[in-house]
């Protein structure tokens, strides 16, 4: 108790809730941009904390970390481009509904959903903290293949009017990843000794090139309405939160299980909120009583991905608190921020550092709040950029993701690959390929074929991916997955069939 | 004249058609480059090493990939090609008007190019400057007033940006070959 006083006395003072303000300001603008990450922004912001008392530092980088996951649907909702990786899922339903002339709802939807799906993976973070990351790290290399297997089956869903033309842009993606050094040996494959190539392609430059620079391209096909100086949406601003609060919370299975997903996938080690989006929509559009809906601006499948990737913040940090292993990039830059200040991370944080703990705790909280607060007040500005004309935005948007694909990793090569997949995603949009499959393979194959790799060298026999139980659970639940997308196929076509 | 140009009665019928048979077109063009493509690197990949320590090695997961991207190439084609073959003929300025329709996506596009090859050589500042200005113009900053928003969104988005990253996030954006 006197641990948890001495946390919350350090979290509620001035200076710390300024900087956590700051941070979430900082955290929404900077992945509202397309092309600019969380973790660029969290990594920017380590350097300002270096002064600062250990709390107020973690505490500022968490609040950047919240009000980013909320940010990256901004854009998401309002341009049809994910600000981050974790909002892919968001632009599937918010980007249609704000088509259809109800921006706000879409923001408002978003902004709920993530202050629910935060709050609910603080919650499971302070009861369920040491059990759920004992569990995460026994997961070994044939469970996280069969995770990646059950995560892959996602595409089932994703795959819009043709299944063939879905898995192909899924096992595009998949050779995508395979470009560059080779995970285990560090061989390089199909680079051909193009210097462009010789580093792989960055995912996140195949997330900004694929939706960014294809979506824009789209938005500048009609010249008429160019010439008529029309904005990206031509509607009036109407955002009333407290009607889409109701809602929300009338969706509280949807709510409760994307935000679980969020955080079970937050904790496991190597995953994270780009994977957890997907997922959570994928669930809830196999457990919804209208999956025809979604896709189609449906409010369950916002809800869906914004608490789930939400959540992950909170199960990012279970391994990190629990056992000292950072969940993701985020988390890492998370863990430096301590260990900079003498903290040192592994098992016994909780016991030595008590009071940072539960500072960190209820610094979730405090950010989410705060995130919630700002997002409701800021969010009318936002939805000004929907009547900008299309002559401003589209130049302005393709200048951010040059700026976004080069800092990734300070290169310029990365801007060539940024043109090149921009162009390929353009094609592949005009011959109606779906490019959340193309991602979602980039995502998931490094992640496939090294823990492929892993569990072969490990132990040649093969049937350990049926023997192991988490292994064997996750593969029937791949099964399952996989029987559920073709009967809901076969209901559709039927359905068409009919109405024809 | 066919089965299916005799049903198609309307002209939205038969646009839909043309269309149809336009996307088969362009995606028996893709797939077919595609396809060759995979078969190479499949061959390809056959030839990166293995390793004593590891059953797989580094060609295998890229060949099940590709063995797997041939397989769906094949079956595009086979369907874009009964497609193709069941829609009528496009009528001769096809292309052409497309491209027409298309003619700002494609200016967008060229510009975009010119500015990333820029990068490099002007650095960022005085390659998105143009890159900026000439956009906003092509989609329609034409009046005095759009200019000058133009100019002014352009001045922030190149200059203003460089200089934020540089003073603020110490990032240096590209500086050009004479900076």
């Amino acid at each position: 108790m006197e641990a948890f006083l001495s946390g919350v006395d350090q979290l509620f003072n001035l200076p710390t809730l300024l900087t956590m303000l700051v941070g979430v300001i900082a955290g929404v603008i900077a992945a509202a941009i397309p092309g600019f990450t969380i973790t660029m922004a969290i990594v920017l912001t380590l350097p300002l904390t270096f002064t600062m008392p250990p709390l107020q530092g973690v505490a500022t980088m968490l609040a950047v970390y919240i009000g980013g996951y909320t940010g990256g649907m901004i854009s998401a909702a309002l341009l049809g481009i994910p600000g981050t990786p974790s909002a892919v899922a968001t632009t599937f339903d918010a980007f249609p509904m704000a088509r259809k002339g109800e921006p706000g709802r879409a923001l408002a939807l978003g902004v709920w959903a993530s202050f629910f799906g935060t709050l609910i993976s603080s919650i499971v973070l302070i009861i369920a903290a040491p059990p759920l990351a004992m569990i995460a790290v026994k997961l070994g290399a044939w469970e996280y293949f069969s995770l990646v297997i059950f995560a892959l089956t996602i595409v089932a869903s994703l795959v819009g009017s043709s299944m063939i033309r879905g898995l192909m842009a899924g096992t595009l993606g998949l050779l995508i990843a395979t470009i560059g050094a080779d995970p285990l040996m560090g061989v390089t494959r199909f680079t051909f000794d193009i210097p462009v190539l010789s580093a792989g392609i960055p995912f996140l430059v195949v997330l900004i090139g694929i939706f960014a620079v294809s979506q824009l391209l789209q938005e500048v096909e009609n010249p008429e309405q160019i010439k008529q100086g029309k904005a990206l949406i031509s509607s009036n601003i109407d955002f009333h939160p407290l009607a889409v609060l109701r809602e929300v919370v009338m969706q509280p299975i949807n709510l409760l299980r994307s935000s679980l997903v969020g955080v079970f996938i937050g904790a496991v080690p190597g995953a994270g909120g780009s994977i957890a989006n997907l997922l959570a929509y994928d669930q809830a559009k196999k457990g919804s009583r209208t999956p025809e809906a979604f896709g189609e601006g449906c409010s369950e499948g916002v809800v869906a991905s914004e608490s789930g990737n939400s959540a992950t913040s909170g199960g990012g940090l279970i391994p990190l608190i629990a056992l000292g292993i950072p969940g993701s990039a985020v988390d890492a830059v998370l863990m430096a921020s301590l260990m900079v200040h003498g903290i040192g991370i592994g098992p016994r944080l909780i016991l030595d550092h008590a009071d940072t703990v539960y500072g960190m705790f209820m610094a979730m909280f405090l950010a989410s709040a705060m995130m919630l607060v700002v997002c409701l007040l800021s969010m009318r500005l936002f939805l000004k950029v929907t009547n900008v004309p299309k002559s401003i935005i589209v130049p302005v948007v393709l200048t951010c993701c040059v700026v976004g694909a080069f800092t990734l990793n300070n290169r310029v090569t990365d801007i060539y690959l940024l043109l090149g997949i921009g162009i390929f995603g353009y094609v592949l949009t005009k011959l109606d390929y779906p490019l959340a499959p193309l991602v979602l393979g980039v995502i998931l194959g490094p992640i496939a074929e090294t823990n492929l790799r892993r569990a072969l060298m490990t132990n040649e026999d093969w049937t350990l991916f049926f023997t192991r139980p988490v292994s064997l659970m996750l593969l029937v639940l791949a099964g399952v997955s996989i029987i559920m997308a073709i009967r809901y196929r076969i209901k559709h076509q039927r359905r068409t069939t009919a109405l024809e | 004249m066919n089965d299916a140009t005799r049903q198609a009665r309307s002209p939205s019928d038969r646009a839909r058609q043309e269309e149809t048979r336009a996307k088969a077109m362009g995606h028996i063009v893709l797939n077919v480059t595609l396809a060759v493509l995979f078969i190479f690197l499949f061959l390809r990949a056959g030839s990166l090493p293995s390793s004593m320590w590891e059953p797989l090695g580094s060609g295998s997961f890229p060949r099940m990939v590709l063995a797997a991207l041939v397989v769906f190439n094949g079956l595009i084609i086979a369907t874009e090609v009964r497609h193709f073959i069941a829609m009528p003929a496009l009528p001769a300025k096809a292309l052409t008007g497309w491209c027409y329709q298309h003619r700002l996506a494609f200016g967008v596009l060229g510009l975009f190019t010119l500015f990333i090859l820029a990068v490099p050589i002007l650095g960022f500042r005085w390659s998105s400057l143009p890159f900026l200005i000439a956009c906003q113009f092509l989609l329609g900053a034409r009046h005095f007033r759009g200019i000058l928003i133009a100019i002014a969104v352009a001045l922030v988005m190149s200059f203003g940006i460089e200089a934020l990253f540089r003073d603020v996030f110490t990032i240096s954006l590209p500086r050009g070959l004479w900076n």
